[in-house]
């Protein structure tokens, strides 16, 4: 498959800056680290959030950075659409006869991000064992389900980010309130937010639907009812389809109107 | 011979907003002049299989969009387009199969991987079957002189090796036409004489159609006689070089030396350029035909001359004279 034979690029060519791509995890993994820290301290003080410990804080922020860094690391070529437009090399990709989505992914993959994804995973893995949670096949299910729902999320706000950049060229900084705000809102239980927060990003960006809402199911926790919460990483994939269809609409008009 | 591309009544415009300047333009972050630009207008065309044609026209006349539409990148606001067979945009995927692009300083290898590693990607990506990929790779190899940077990463090569290792990697899959988006600026006069050889090479060899813009008249000169004048987005000029050149041909420079100095300079058929002391530069007018003999007995007329010398025209005076004379016509 060609994505494999971008993969092999890529390695090479970090392979070439073994040392700086080494540091750059290591940093980037440090940043996300001192995350879960002051997520912690936090708890020091309050010790819960209604029913919310640090544990299952912990979960959410380990899911959070999995996805998150999961996208950056392998959907680098959307986060990075506006450069891939300045410098022409979108032309570039349009004149191959190969599916331009596969070559926007193929275009960088950001093998520094796999530190967070370890941290997120790390995180993730602790948490869930001092959590008692009661586990049916289904739990595991919907827990899988919300990583990749996470991915599809993310992913769906980074096409919506690089589509507004065919317009604007450079990168709005206020939209990254989409991407990296919706981060830092992850990290929290939804419902401590005021209630447009919490609806905003429920119904319209819907983070929740990888982080309270199946967790409320998994853990068994909330007055929601639990067979939506089950469901909700299911619905919340569908983020991802206008997400697209809006990228593949901007994509027309670079194509209409260049740059 | 075949008509392979077919451009008719093509039009781009874009739209451009600008923002007013300084202050006030803080103001006006949702309400912005709107302004369109014709990058093309009711350009037409037709190229025939096998040919080199070269693209020319001055900056910003439309080339590169021109070759974007080509090439299948932009749509066209109007217009038909077909090459191949193809719509370049609609069929796009089936179409750039058949087509290689290069752009003049974008690079499509990889900065990091030895050459020859970009070059199998792309064997990935043109579903090149083995066997032909080592056929074309090694005449490729062999015509460009590659072997001793073939295993060397981009980076490391100079501006010329990189160009002849972009033309290979975009001949790779035997496009039958070949964009050239100025393939020789910035180049030794070396490289520059390899690079037009390989063209010729491959056009005579494959049959490959090599469309071309460039600002190197000597290009245009070693490479085509079939040229494509473009300017302002119009069509200018569709036809042989040889023919623009033969219409300019007869417009000499004389530089004349006069033994002492004249108040006033006329000659009958000449327009000076310019007159200092006892120098002079003068042009025949283009109705005239120049004669050496005619133009002597002429100025001896009314003044002494002492020496002077004859220059025709050079490619890119030419060039430039033909720029100037079609914006004048154009307006």
């Amino acid at each position: 498959m060609l994505y494999k034979k971008y993969l092999k690029m890529h390695i090479k060519s970090s392979m070439q800056y073994k040392f700086n791509i080494f540091l750059l995890g290591i940093s980037s993994t440090l940043v996300s680290a001192s995350e879960i820290i002051s997520v912690w301290l936090l708890f020091q003080s309050f010790s819960s959030v209604g029913y919310w410990g640090f544990y299952e804080a912990a979960l959410m922020f380990g899911i959070v950075t999995t996805v998150f860094s999961c996208v950056e690391c392998f959907a680098r070529g959307y986060d990075e659409f506006p450069t891939l437009i300045k410098e022409g090399s979108l032309d570039r990709l349009l004149v191959r006869p190969v599916n331009i989505y596969l070559q926007i992914f193929g275009s960088k993959i950001e093998f520094s991000r796999c530190g967070k994804i370890l941290l997120g995973l790390t995180v993730s893995v602790i948490a869930l064992c001092n959590l008692s949670i009661s586990w049916t096949i289904w739990k595991a299910i919907v827990l899988i389900l919300t990583f990749i729902c996470g991915i599809l999320i993310i992913f769906g706000l980074m096409l919506i980010t690089a589509g507004v950049s065919v317009f604007t060229v450079e990168n709005l900084e206020f939209l990254n309130i989409l991407t990296h705000g919706s981060k830092e809102i992850c990290f929290y239980p939804i419902n401590i937010y005021t209630k447009w927060l919490a609806r905003f990003f429920t119904f319209i960006v819907p983070v929740a639907c990888f982080n309270y809402l199946p967790l409320n199911y998994i853990m068994g926790y909330g007055d929601l009812p639990q067979i939506l919460c089950a469901f909700a990483p299911l619905i919340g994939m569908l983020f991802v389809i206008p997400c697209f269809l809006f990228f593949r609409w901007c994509l027309k008009k670079y194509q209409g109107t260049g740059t | 011979m075949e008509k392979i591309i077919k451009f008719s009544g093509i039009c781009k415009e874009f739209k451009i907003y600008q923002r007013k300047k300084g202050t006030k333009g803080i103001f006006n972050l949702f309400k912005r002049d709107k302004k369109i630009v014709h990058a093309l207008k009711e350009v037409s065309f037709e190229i025939e299989e096998g040919d080199i044609v070269g693209y020319i026209g001055p900056n910003g006349a439309g080339k590169s969009t021109t070759i974007k539409i080509m090439s299948g990148i932009l749509v066209p606001t109007k217009g038909t387009c077909e090459i191949l067979g193809y719509n370049p945009w609609k069929d796009r995927k089936k179409y750039v199969k058949n087509i290689g692009v290069v752009f003049g300083q974008r690079s499509q290898l990889w900065w990091d991987v030895p050459v020859v590693d970009s070059f199998e990607l792309l064997k990935d990506i043109y579903n090149i079957p083995n066997d032909e990929y080592k056929q074309t790779l090694k005449l490729l190899v062999s015509t460009l002189k590659l072997e001793d940077i073939l295993n060397r990463p981009l980076r490391q090569l100079s501006l010329g090796q990189k160009m002849k290792c972009e033309l290979a990697g975009s001949l790779l899959h035997r496009p039958k036409i070949l964009f050239l988006d100025e393939p020789t600026i910035g180049l030794d006069a070396v490289t520059k004489l390899t690079v037009r050889d390989f063209i010729k090479y491959i056009n005579k060899e494959w049959g490959t159609t090599v469309i071309l813009t460039t600002h190197d008249m000597s290009d245009i000169d070693a490479l085509t006689n079939k040229i494509i004048l473009i300017g302002r987005g119009q069509l200018l000029y569709n036809g042989s070089f040889s023919a623009i050149r033969h219409k300019y041909e007869n417009i000499k420079t004389i530089e004349v030396e006069f033994k002492k100095e004249y108040e006033t300079l006329q000659v009958d058929g000449y327009e000076v350029i310019s007159h200092n002391k006892n120098m002079a530069v003068l042009k025949n007018l283009p109705t005239i035909q120049f004669n050496t003999k005619e133009f002597i007995s002429e100025i001896g007329k009314n003044y002494e001359v002492v020496d002077f010398s004859i220059k025709s025209m050079s490619v890119d005076e030419i060039l430039a004279r033909l720029y100037s004379d079609y914006e004048i016509v154009g307006g």
